[in-house]
């Protein structure tokens, strides 16, 4: 643990070097947290829980050291884990020198409990995963704890003396010894064991597109299995799946931010409670233990669950405490994201160590799988929270309307006319733009023309009304919402990208950033608060405590008078007092003298006899024995206004009929009449054989047949801009390394990003931040020093052999469009201006993307020529404008695919 | 946000119980408020209420099989339960001791179990997460409440929030938590003092260690022993009144506790025009109360009222008129032939005056409609159908009849096409079918203009090839004219800011024209529609780009 200390202080050190200086030379970049953040503060548990042998504890970084002996240098750290996970006899002597030993201990004293609040005190009998996030107090922790059943039980062929158990004191597994096969091997038979049919298999995959687009339907597993469908398969399906796409009013309410707003609402319905759970598309996530053997015995599986815990130590102040805490829920799809990623390297690790003979190599290598991945987890969670961020984005600034937004054109202009100047010759900017603009789609809402009135006149760019209403009546999480607008999750499949800009010279990558953070574009969040000093907060239920010992005074306050909770006095000797006024209130508004009042109540007691008696007590309990037997004036009251208000009013109506005699019996009789008819009916349609108890509830549901109502209690609140909003955290500045979460950042080096970024995007696809299915996943790599363009993708058939990703064609609108902007602003036209010409030739972009979806309506090839001669579109134009097309038109996708 | 939130027990006689549940009923589809009338149709209003009573007495009775104590129980059997409504948006918050949904009641049941029965909290009382896809996902928070005659002297609830969309609930954490300890605390504080207060009287620690057991006291012990309601506990007469509301204005808070500010596109310069010319005419129509119109020959000076009569010209006579009509351009390119078509479009897009001649006032019409998709909205002025000669100053677009004289000036005027719209020669003969224009008609296009019509705009250029090509639809020609009209909107714009706003030189103004695309072959044209088009931008948008400029000024003196 001191070595491994000692490396996290380093790189938190260089952390606070690169920032120091960050601040020392520009001041555009600000680091993001104030707080610090410990790698070590990161704790990880993976608990068994099988029938057979109960809980057991797989692995515990508190109780893992590092042996002194074998301490590694500084490259061999670095070596990131092998992505394929093949693993041979021959590298593993070599990883036995070359790799840190690892020493398992006790476990620590607090491991049971964690087990129990991992798994929970009994047993549940759901398949599947479950999330579960606990506070601890003391010491404060965050636990997430996410609990699998496997998928398949590990079959024992080897006796014990082969298992982890050997070595540890409280694990024990059992990891049969097979070499025979590889990993490839392995994952051939899972795919031939999992693909139940070609057809069903092509429907699934495809059913993933267009999730946004379609009912949320109960998908079964999608895993590295979904290969193989054709292209004939997949438009068949597709067919079929655009038939039924569930409508949404927005169609028809209005044709501005159609994408936009349908993303929304078609959110709000899959994640309404109204209908009743409705399982959606990961419900079936499991921990997979596959192993070929399983296959040959069958009965040997058994019923096991495996737990993982992360459990994030807080900071002991309280404000960073808090800070952590809002910046850790706002942002929880990326941390699941990336524990997700942590379970597949434990479930390959498991794996692995089965093919491993000897007990202690077997243990090593687990250990240092296990460890290497949860090192690769701390160091993403730090970069997430610690990074680097642009301080200012443009968009975003442009969104708050600020008195300075001709200074904030002019800066932007100047910069964007610099960075033309110097890629000039490579087209740089345009190709930037140009692969920014097809993959950030959410700039396309943006410019989509409003049909209704402007409210501001003054206001160029008018917020979305519709979606302000559909964010009202029906709830969306915003950050949701925001989150997607980043990753340009619009258009149709749901494809999600990422920037980074590489270059060793930081003023270069800093402008790039600058400039892409005005197209980048996403939603502003506003967090509405109470006030401070606000005492009266509508949560409080109890805002009158009474203590008023005096049952029966209570009980009569109960029955008779229900007030307001803000009308009860704190101070119970003005109780009483409060009763009699309450009363006095009453009295007046029947509008009834006095003097009536005693005789209508005397005359009906009279006329009732002991049975209209005999019915109150039944229903006001012991009370009204405690009212009869003080004899006081307030009986009479009470026995006046026994039931609800509406029977009051009867009373006060039948006061009209008084001077008749005859017509108040006559009425009352009558009433007690309907109500007996009503009882009979309501008895045959119930079933119900309870009679009297029947009788007596339907004769009260009869003057109620609604809900009391009462007012929304309404709370003072004051809008900010919200702090830990996605638009703020995922527009990264210049850091030393590739980040996975940032939907744009500048790195000096692009080592790490040619490691990691192609299993990043396929674990993109596979277990996406934004709770829907991805298509695909894409990154934008600009490479400043060499002035290129390249787009990777997460479809490895579509990389060629050696490269990472595909250059990025110019599109010559998108050329067109910069240099005309950008010789006005060197015209000196006046910078904002300039801007507004900017955004209108976007508008031409997606006018001319609706001319290529209604010209590939009904055809199934695309001719070219025909385009260029006829709308203008040449062909370097057509992926720009099919991405912009797909987030209107969603058969665009069909047709070019 | 939709979810529900739902106060549960741990009754030592029947376990985990609901007691009190809060759910946010959203309408179907979203709409604007409508003034006056905040609450849901009558007729889904009663179809809600059959649902709510059948529900009811189901659930009613079931609980009242099940449950006999009071310490289960919220409200009465017969107690209809709470409704809030946010006038706002139409969402209706309900509470009931058990949610009337069968799936809801199942979904807050094993939450209610999960949060009292299986999930393990350090101490206790405090917040959890869990769930899965299946049955939810759920916040909860458990807490005891002191009580003189319960074991260990305290009871459990919970508090439990249910929602479907597990990111949206964690993402709320810090919120909920921080609300429902609020809550928690007021309940807490509120039954401290009661139990406080009962100890004075009565000790009950004292009184059950000197009291011996024996068996026939035991059940009745136990059956007081979990006799008593929250209500009883924190002596609140209206307490699930309270928990109605609290429970409400959390599910709303939390709802709306973060909003989205998102930025749309402009409206088209053609939207605005729209909206300003269709407020001018709300605007006369209130000034004319009781005065009539001008029947079908506008005899105002006003141009204004000229426009507003030409809109109710046209909503009456299309639905009246028969006969052949013009379809769309490429039928009209198609019976004018490409010659004449490309003379008279150009006349068009140039802005001057286009006079068509003839007995059918429908054709015509149509003509007119098809022709005016060239220009912006606000280009266009139209006389559909006059017995005399309009000036150009007032109309770029004239019906005539038959026998309208053209004064000389026009007739010689460069800047103005005549069709005349003659019968055919064989007029005798029947028509084909309603549609063939030629068989009935012979167009005679005649102008005095003598600048060549074939070299520009650049926009006829293009717009001919998209004609031209038979294999795109009519719907792909009309926004590929779209396209081409919103570019060139565009460069009026830059345009009108270059030469009215800023009032720059001749020079100057030939660089904007050269970087527009304008310059090469038609510059001349391109030139003239460019100024042409300036008449069709909107107010808003001239006032705009002039209180910018005098905005600066004041900036510059400062």
């Amino acid at each position: 643990m001191p070595t491994l200390l000692q490396k996290l202080f380093s790189k938190r050190a260089v952390g606070n070097g690169n920032g120091s200086a960050r601040d020392c030379s520009t001041g555009a970049e600000q680091r993001w947290a104030s707080a610090e953040f410990d790698l070590a503060q990161i704790r990880l548990i993976v608990y068994q829980d099988c029938e057979r042998r109960g809980r057991q504890v797989l692995f515990d970084s508190k109780a893992i050291h590092k042996l002194d002996a074998s301490e590694p240098t500084a490259d061999e750290t670095k070596t990131p884990p092998n992505r394929s996970g093949a693993c041979h006899i021959g590298s593993q002597a070599n990883e036995k020198d070359k790799p840190p030993t690892y020493q398992y201990t006790r476990p620590a004293s607090d491991v049971n409990m964690l087990g129990e609040m991992m798994f929970g005190s009994v047993s549940m009998s759901y398949k599947g995963s479950t999330l579960k996030i606990h506070h601890i107090r003391s010491p404060p922790q965050l636990m997430v704890s996410k609990v699998f059943s496997t998928r398949f039980g590990s079959s024992s062929t080897s006796g014990s003396t082969n298992t982890l158990q050997d070595s540890f004191e409280s694990m024990s597994q059992t990891f049969p010894s097979h070499t025979s096969s590889s990993i490839e091997q392995l994952k051939s038979t899972v795919r031939v064991r999992h693909v139940p049919s070609a057809p069903l298999l092509s429907l699934v995959r495809s059913a993933s597109f267009f999730a946004a687009h379609s009912n949320p339907v109960d998908m079964p597993s999608r895993g590295h299995s979904e290969d193989g469908d054709s292209g004939i398969a997949r438009s068949a399906s597709l067919s079929s799946l655009l038939a039924t796409p569930q409508p949404s009013p927005g169609s028809s309410f209005s044709s501005g931010c159609a994408s936009s707003y349908q993303r929304r609402w078609l959110r709000s319905q899959a994640t309404s409670l109204q209908h009743g759970p409705m399982p959606r598309w990961n419900a079936e996530e499991m921990f997979n233990l596959s192993d070929e053997s399983c296959s040959s015995n069958p009965a040997m599986i058994r019923r096991k669950k495996i737990a993982i815990s992360i459990i994030i130590s807080l900071p002991e102040r309280e404000e960073e405490n808090h800070n952590f805490q809002e910046f850790f829920f706002s942002h929880f799809p990326l941390f699941e994201s990336h524990m997700n990623k942590l379970k597949t390297a434990i479930e390959r690790a498991m794996i692995v160590c089965r093919r491993i003979a000897e007990s202690s190599q077997r243990v090593q290598v687990y250990l240092c799988r296990v460890m290497e991945a949860l090192g690769e987890f701390r160091m993403t969670v730090w970069n997430l929270y610690m990074a680097p961020r642009i301080s200012e984005p443009v968009w975003l600034s442009m969104i708050s309307q600020s008195a300075e937004r001709n200074l904030l054109c002019q800066r932007f202009l100047k910069e964007m006319s610099l960075l033309m100047e110097h890629g000039v010759k490579s087209q740089f900017l345009s190709a930037l733009l140009t692969a920014v603009l097809t993959h950030h789609l959410a700039w396309v809402p943006t410019v989509m023309p409003s049909n209704l009135p402007p409210i501001k006149p003054a206001c160029q760019k008018p917020t979305s009304q519709t979606v302000d209403l559909l964010a009202k009546s029906h709830p969306y999480n915003p950050l949701w919402a925001q989150l997607g607008d980043l990753y340009g999750a619009l258009g149709s499949p749901v494809r999600v990208c990422r920037t980074v800009v590489v270059g060793r010279r930081r003023e270069l990558v800093q402008r790039v950033l600058y400039i892409l953070s005005y197209f980048i574009r996403c939603s502003d969040l506003q967090e509405h608060v109470q006030p401070q000093g606000q005492k009266d907060n509508p949560a409080n239920p109890c805002t009158s405590p009474t203590t008023d010992p005096n049952p029966a005074s209570e009980r009569i306050c109960e029955k008779t008078f229900p007030p307001p909770p803000d009308t009860i006095k704190p101070i119970p000797g003005t109780f009483m007092e409060q009763n009699d006024e309450t009363v006095s209130a009453d009295t007046h508004s029947t509008n009834t003298p006095t003097g009536l009042e005693a005789s209508m109540v005397r005359p009906e007691c009279t006329e009732m006899g002991p049975e209209c008696f005999g019915e109150h007590v039944d229903s006001v309990g012991g009370g009204l024995e405690h009212i009869l037997a003080n004899q006081s004036p307030l009986p009479q009251r009470v026995q006046f206004h026994i039931g609800s208000p509406r029977e009051v009013e009867n009373v006060g109506q039948a006061g009209g009929l008084m001077c008749g005699g005859q017509g108040l019996d006559r009425k009352l009789h009558q009433r007690l009449l309907t109500d007996i008819r009503r009882n009979e009916s309501s008895d045959s349609a119930l079933g119900d054989s309870d009679d009297e108890e029947t009788s007596s509830r339907e004769m009260y549901m009869a003057a109620e047949q609604t809900e009391y109502e009462l007012p929304l209690p309404s709370s003072q609140v004051e809008s900010r801009a919200s702090v830990n909003h996605f638009g703020r955290s995922l527009l990264g500045g210049y850091c030393p390394q590739y980040m996975p979460d940032f939907a744009l950042h500048g790195i000096s080096s692009d080592l790490r990003l040619k490691q990691c970024l192609m299993a990043d995007l396929e674990h993109t696809v596979l277990h996406p931040a934004l709770d829907e299915p991805v298509a695909e996943a894409l990154c934008i790599v600009a490479d400043t020093d060499r002035l290129s363009v390249q787009v990777v993708t997460s479809q490895r058939r579509m990389c060629e052999g050696g490269r990472l990703g595909r250059d990025v064609m110019v599109s010559n609108l998108i050329h067109t469009l910069i240099t005309s902007v950008l010789q006005l602003y060197a015209l000196n036209i006046a910078a904002d201006f300039c801007v507004m010409h900017l955004e209108d030739r976007l508008q031409e972009v997606y006018f001319k993307s609706r001319s290529l979806a209604e010209y590939l309506r009904g055809q199934t090839r695309v001719h070219v020529k025909e385009l260029g001669l006829a709308l203008g579109i040449e062909s370097s134009d057509i992926p720009l404008l099919a991405a912009v097309a797909s987030t209107h038109s969603p058969y665009v996708a069909q047709i070019l695919l | 946000m939709n979810a529900l939130v739902a106060l549960c027990h741990f009754c030592e006689l029947h376990g985990p119980r609901t007691l009190f549940c809060t759910e946010a009923v959203h309408p179907p589809s979203p709409s604007p408020p409508q003034p006056g009338s905040a609450i849901p149709g009558e007729r889904e209003r009663e179809a809600d209420r059959e649902g709510e009573g059948l529900t009811m007495r189901a659930n009613s009775s079931a609980t009242q099989r099940a449950d006999m104590c009071e310490g289960c129980r919220s409200l009465p059997a017969s107690h209809p339960g709470f409704v809030s409504v946010d006038g706002e948006t139409g969402i209706r918050y309900l509470s009931h001791q058990h949610p009337r949904q069968p799936q809801l009641f199942s979904v807050v049941r094993q939450a209610c179990v999960r949060s009292l029965s299986c999930e393990v909290c350090p101490g206790r009382e405090g917040p959890i997460f869990f769930g899965d896809e299946q049955h939810g996902f759920v916040f909860s928070h458990t807490f005891f409440i002191k009580d003189n005659l319960a074991r260990g002297f305290q009871r459990w609830y919970s508090i439990v929030v249910v929602a479907m969309d597990r990111i949206y609930l964690i993402n709320s954490w810090p919120f909920l938590l921080r609300h429902l300890r609020l809550t928690i605390q007021s309940l807490q504080n509120t039954a401290l003092k009661v139990f406080d207060s009962e100890q004075c009287v009565c000790p009950q620690r004292a009184l059950r260690m000197n009291s011996t057991f024996s068996p026939a006291v035991f059940p009745h012990q136990r059956s007081g022993n979990a006799a008593r309601s929250l209500t009883s506990l924190t002596q609140h007469p209206n307490l699930w009144d309270s928990l109605h509301s609290s429970f409400s204005w959390l599910l709303k808070a939390c709802g709306s506790r973060l909003t989205e500010k998102l930025l749309e596109g402009a409206p088209t310069e053609d939207t605005l025009v729209l909206i300003e010319r269709q407020t001018e005419q709300e605007e006369e129509m209130s000034g004319w109360d009781g005065a009539e119109g001008g029947g079908s020959n506008p005899q105002s000076s006003q141009s204004e009222s000229v426009q507003a009569k030409d809109f109710q010209f046209d909503d009456r006579r299309q639905e009246d008129l028969i006969g052949p009509k013009f379809k769309s351009l490429r039928h009209l390119r198609q019976v004018l032939g490409t010659a004449d078509f490309r003379q008279l479009t150009w006349h068009v897009l140039m802005g001057n005056q286009v006079i068509w001649r003839g007995a059918d006032p429908g054709l015509i019409q149509s003509a007119f409609n098809v022709l005016k998709a060239l220009l912006p909205v606000g280009c266009v002025r139209a006389v559909q159908y006059s017995p005399h000669y309009e000036e150009a100053y007032r109309c770029n677009f004239l019906g005539l009849s038959p026998d309208v004289p053209i004064p000389a000036h026009v007739s010689s005027s460069e800047f103005s096409v005549l069709v005349d719209v003659l019968s055919a020669e064989r007029g005798c003969v029947n028509p084909v079918s309603d549609d063939d224009i030629l068989s009935l008609y012979q167009f005679h296009i005649s102008s005095a203009n003598t600048q060549p019509t074939d070299k520009g705009p650049t926009l006829l250029n293009k717009l001919e090839v998209a004609l031209s090509n038979e294999n795109l639809s009519v719907e792909v020609v009309s926004l590929c004219l779209l396209c081409l009209k919103e570019e060139w909107m565009n460069k009026v714009k830059v345009l009108f800011k270059f030469s009215k706003v800023d009032g720059r030189g001749k020079e100057d103004t030939q660089k904007v024209l050269a970087l527009l695309g304008a310059t090469g072959p038609g510059e001349e044209d391109n030139v003239r529609l460019l100024k042409f088009w300036m008449t069709g931008l909107s107010k808003l948008y001239k006032s705009h780009l002039m209180t910018a400029v005098r905005g600066g000024e004041r900036t510059l003196s400062q």
